[in-house]
């Protein structure tokens, strides 16, 4: 066996290189689409060769869901940090809006490549877990909320859209860098914990 | 253990596909393969319970491809 062979045969897993095939994957499908992203460029931008590409994944199809799936992970774990199914509403609401907001404002790419990913035929695999990860947890919540008469019964639909419906509103105006009106609008707690107030609000029933 | 093998050949044709198939399909050591064709070099990639990369090269050559090893 030659030493070249050798070398090559040999190599090992190097995850700083994961991390930056990964992290420039979701910059370029964020600009330019799923339909952006070829082996090629993606090698370039991330500064290492074709082949280096292809030991870690089959192809491109498996490099989007392999780095959707590390991404939804994050998410996940984000979303969900210090949350319990067991607590009141208005404290468990709070902490889910608090996680989501930290989330997007960390990590904006990677949370608009998510919802690339939602909304893609590639990514209907990867997402079909998060939903079942979060539905077990929050089905709990809500029912438990209900049960204690600190939530009122909605179908799921309607709750979702009282409850994180606006929350998102928020992100959209933040990223946009302005509201509908033109206005500049930035991320603030203040306007967070406003809004939040009164969805709490709007959910609680009535003594 | 085994060994990640990347090449580059022309594999285009969905027939020119089932020919390699074959081939590779028939190798005892090769343990997964797959082409990517969307790619502009038609990446064979082996994972293989061998490090014969001449091997490989020898069985795409002999069935007419062309093919060969992906450098760094």
């Amino acid at each position: 066996m030659n030493v070249h062979l050798y070398l090559f045969t040999m190599r090992t897993r190097d995850e700083n290189k994961v991390d930056a095939i990964h992290e420039k994957a979701v910059e370029i499908i964020v600009k330019s689409g799923f339909d952006g992203l070829s082996m090629q460029k993606l090698a370039k931008a991330a500064n290492v060769s074709p082949a280096t590409l292809y030991i870690y994944f089959k192809d491109r199809d498996d490099l989007i869901q392999q780095v959707a799936a590390k991404e939804a992970a994050v998410m996940v774990a984000a979303s969900l940090e210090n949350f319990d199914p067991k607590l009141s509403f208005a404290e468990g609401l709070t902490i889910q809006w608090k996680n989501r907001a930290k989330y997007w404002l960390q990590n904006p790419k990677q949370a608009k490549f998510l919802e690339q990913v939602r909304h893609s035929p590639v990514g209907q695999e990867v997402y079909a877990k998060v939903k079942k990860e979060f539905a077990q947890v929050m089905t709990e919540f809500v029912k438990g909320a209900v049960k204690r008469n600190e939530l009122i019964s909605l179908p799921i639909e309607v709750y979702w859209a009282v409850a994180f419906a606006p929350f998102y509103q928020l992100v959209k105006f933040h990223d946009d860098g302005k509201s509908m009106s033109g206005k500049p609008f930035k991320w603030s707690d203040a306007y967070m914990n406003q809004t939040l107030s009164l969805v709490i609000k709007a959910l609680t029933p009535e003594k | 253990m085994s060994h990640v093998l990347i090449f580059k050949t022309n594999v285009e044709s969905e027939e020119q596909l089932q020919q390699a198939s074959l081939l590779l399909n028939a190798t005892d050591s090769i343990i997964k393969w797959n082409i990517d064709r969307e790619d502009i070099d038609k990446v064979l990639r082996v994972e293989s319970s061998l490090p014969h990369i001449s091997n490989i090269m020898n069985i795409m050559m002999d069935a007419g491809f062309a093919c060969e090893e992906l450098l760094d």
